[in-house]
């Protein structure tokens, strides 16, 4: 069967969720017996589920195929330079990375939304819940298969406010209001970046490219290494630079890479399904993704932006890994996991090898979301995020505790689970280009070393909660298995963790990673001999992270620093984040505090007391004038007979010296 | 007539008007305000009377008698005025019960 006449309904895909986020919204107080709107939320994401992945498939059966159908949204007629002038468009684009988008999101989406039926069962406010969800879905699949930058744009801003929204669910509480502030906000920064950067991508491909260029085709993304001009060849390579740059911000907001990161852990306010979706599919990959639609429709990157992505990337990989070691919170450790996986992917765009970071985005965002769901598991049936409460909890929740495994073992990298091929392809390809560029040795150091902490924190996790005979905090509710419609979501998870990675051994799925001209690929079967050495080190490191992880917390052990260790220090250095969010605290209370109160001073003493003097002296003089009207017929007539008099002074004495002095007639 | 006597009749009108300003400056009965309006009324239509006397007949286009005929129409103004003054008195009278000005300083009952 040819699936590819499905390529022309791929806009079907973001339109079934926006149909549940419809639906939902208007009638959702009135479904109560479909949990608020949650079975059809679950209906219509499971639609667009069936229909993204048919054509996902279709797109696997014919190899890079671009399959882009447009509408002219409107036309701005010509001015200025832009003779036949600019026009702009919404469409489609069916291309290999967002075949392979569409599978994540939709897969991921639909089970979240099925996992959600069980897990927000006792919430209140469910029309919202499932409504904005859709919403989100939507707005994230919007972003995939969006085939123009401006477009794509607008869904990213989209997937920020329904971020906003879902983070700050549990608004009644401050510090998830406050949270849901943190993230719109910081992620703020890097969408204005991103938003400069798509003016100094048009201002150099407005008028140069296919089809005469952006002001012509409205932003369009045009693929192959030719469908632009080459960086440096038109003398551009300042502005391109620029606007990587600018764009690479863009994608740290969206994906928490340092310096922005502040808000991913922060948004572990949200319900835990929210955390699963931003965490796997949505939010966060759309930093990645757009990185990587960079690399290919927007004409690569420049050196310089490359290594700035490199060193942000393998520098965040490190750094947020440092502190998941440290932390108590179930959730957190798990926040701070993803912004270190997000490090490797933008690592790996960062080392020339887009679809390689694309490739660890597709099995990261399976495992992921099966420990947020695992985590999300036991929090619903103990109501606690505390590691150190928890115990033993392998004996209530088996299956929970098999899928939290399996999600810990493909996120450590052990094979053959999904993490494992794609990471070490991350590591593979960094180290391709360390002969080229011998100044990515450090990132590449600091993400080889990750690899160890990425063990140990994830089973540390796994050995607090479900090792043991009991669990610590002996008043906690009684642990239990989950209802199936929690459980389905997970093992079909657990499943894609455990194969995900192997796909990329089918010839059709494989041709989404090779497909892309202009672009290396270091996607297995590709491996070569080096990548074994490799792979046999950090298979290694991640061992030694879960022996170390197991000697000082398995089987119901904690393990106490000892009194006076230097390394209590760097653990509250961790635990305090390093400061940054302190710094950013400061930032505000203090530095932005202090320019607002000047800004007040000046508005309030200044502008307005240069109002208010007019007003007083208006006052002060109609005051003193208002005492002559005493309303007494004789004042007035005093005042007539004085007029009168000054009339005559004035004529009789005063003009006749004023001419004599300037001497006039 | 004699330099001597307009001089006289302009001290009598001036003496009228310095009279009717005193007057009108110092009384709070509305009447005797009305009275001394009319005083210094008079000094003004006198200097009509005086300098109609005074200047030569027949000179320019208008008629020898233009100030006399100005002063009765004066007089007539005069008269229309003490009458919407009387009235005024009446009116406050009735409404303040009181026809001293310095009780009706507002334009208001």
């Amino acid at each position: 069967m040819d699936l590819s006449i499905l390529f022309g309904w791929a806009f079907l895909v973001p339109l079934l969720p926006a149909l549940a986020f419809v639906i939902i919204g208007i009638w959702g107080q009135r479904l109560g017996r479909l949990e608020h709107g949650g079975w059809i939320a679950v209906l219509l994401s499971g639609a667009a589920m069936v229909l993204g992945v048919l054509i996902a498939v279709g797109e696997m059966l014919s190899p890079n195929s671009y399959t882009d159908v447009s509408y002219t949204w409107f036309h701005v007629s010509a001015s200025g330079p832009f003779a036949n002038g600019v026009s702009f468009v919404v469409g489609t684009l069916v291309d290999p990375i967002s075949a392979l988008m569409l599978i994540v999101v939709t897969v991921v989406g639909f089970l979240v939304m099925l996992y959600s039926v069980g897990y927000m069962h006792h919430d209140e406010g469910l029309p919202r819940y499932y409504a904005l969800l859709s919403l989100f879905l939507t707005a994230m699949l919007g972003v995939v298969l969006a085939d123009n930058l401006l477009e794509f744009f607008l869904f990213w801003e989209l997937v920020g406010v329904c971020s906003y929204f879902l983070i700050g669910f549990y608004w009644r509480k401050p510090s998830a209001s406050s949270a849901a502030k943190e993230a719109f906000l910081v992620t703020r920064i890097g969408d204005v970046m991103f938003l400069l950067g798509i003016f100094i991508y048009f201002s150099v491909y407005a008028m140069t490219g296919p089809n005469g260029g952006w002001a012509a085709n409205g932003f369009l993304f045009v693929h192959g290494s030719t469908s632009f001009i080459p960086i440096g060849a038109s003398g551009n390579s300042t502005l391109l630079t620029v606007a990587g740059l600018m764009l690479l911000g863009g994608a740290a907001g969206k994906s928490a890479q340092f310096p922005l990161d502040v808000w991913l852990p922060d948004a572990m306010e949200g319900p835990t399904t929210v955390s699963a979706l931003i965490h796997a599919a949505t939010m966060v990959a759309a930093g990645v993704y757009l990185l990587v639609v960079g690399s290919i429709f927007l004409g690569g990157y420049t050196s310089i932006v490359l290594f700035a992505i490199v060193a942000v990337g393998g520098f965040t990989t490190f750094y947020a890994a440092t502190m998941a070691v440290v932390n108590t919170d179930i959730k957190r450790v798990i926040a701070y996991s993803t912004i270190s996986q997000l490090g490797y992917m933008v690592l790996a765009v960062g080392a020339g090898f887009a679809l390689v970071g694309l490739y660890h985005l597709f099995t990261h965002a399976f495992f992921k979301a099966l420990l947020f769901l695992a985590a999300g598991a036991i929090i619903h049936t103990i109501v606690t995020q505390d590691l150190f409460r928890m115990g033993g909890l392998a004996k209530k929740m088996r299956y929970t505790s098999i899928a939290f495994l399996i999600g810990a073992l493909a996120l450590s990298g052990i094979p053959p689970f999904a993490g494992f091929w794609s990471k070490d392809d991350v590591l593979a390809s960094v180290y391709s280009q360390l002969g080229a560029h011998p100044e990515y040795w450090p990132f590449f150091i600091l993400a080889f070393v990750t690899v160890f902490l990425t063990a140990y924190y994830i089973f540390r996790v796994y050995f607090l909660a479900f090792s043991g005979e009991r669990t610590r905090d002996a008043s906690l509710p009684e642990a239990h298995e989950v209802p199936w419609v929690m459980l389905v979501p997970m093992m079909v998870l657990a499943g894609f963790a455990v194969v995900a990675g192997l796909f990329v051994f089918v010839p059709s799925f494989g041709s989404l990673f090779t497909g892309v001209p202009g672009l290396a690929t270091n996607v297995p079967p590709s491996y070569g001999p080096t990548d074994l050495v490799l792979s046999a080190i950090s298979v290694t490191l991640a061992g030694a992270g879960i022996v170390l992880a197991w000697v000082l917390w398995g089987n119901g052990r904690v393990y106490e620093l000892p009194a006076g260790s230097p390394a209590h220090s760097i653990r509250n250095l961790l635990l305090a984040r390093y400061h940054v969010k302190a710094a950013y605290d400061w930032v505000g209370m203090v530095g932005m505090y202090t320019v607002a109160r000047a800004a007040d001073f000046f508005d309030r003493f200044v502008i307005d007391g240069a109002v208010k003097g007019f007003e007083r002296s208006f006052r002060s003089m109609s005051d003193s004038m208002r005492r002559i009207q005493t309303g007494l017929v004789s004042d007035y007539a005093a005042y007539v007979v004085a007029g009168i008099i000054a009339v005559f002074v004035l004529l009789l004495f005063v003009a006749p010296y004023l001419a004599s002095v300037f001497g006039g007639g | 007539m004699t330099t001597l006597a307009i001089t006289g009749f302009l001290a009598l009108s001036f003496a009228l008007f310095a009279i009717a300003i005193f007057g009108i400056l110092t009384r709070r009965n509305f009447i005797l305000l009305l009275v001394s309006l009319e005083i210094g009324m008079n000094a003004a239509i006198l200097n009509f009377v005086y300098f109609a006397a005074l200047a030569p007949a027949n000179t320019g286009s208008t008629s020898g008698l233009s100030g006399q005929s100005i002063a009765v129409v004066l007089i007539g103004f005069a008269a229309t005025e003490i009458a919407v003054g009387l009235a005024i008195v009446l009116a406050l009278n009735r409404s303040k019960g009181s026809i001293n000005v310095a009780d009706s300083t507002t334009l208001r009952s």
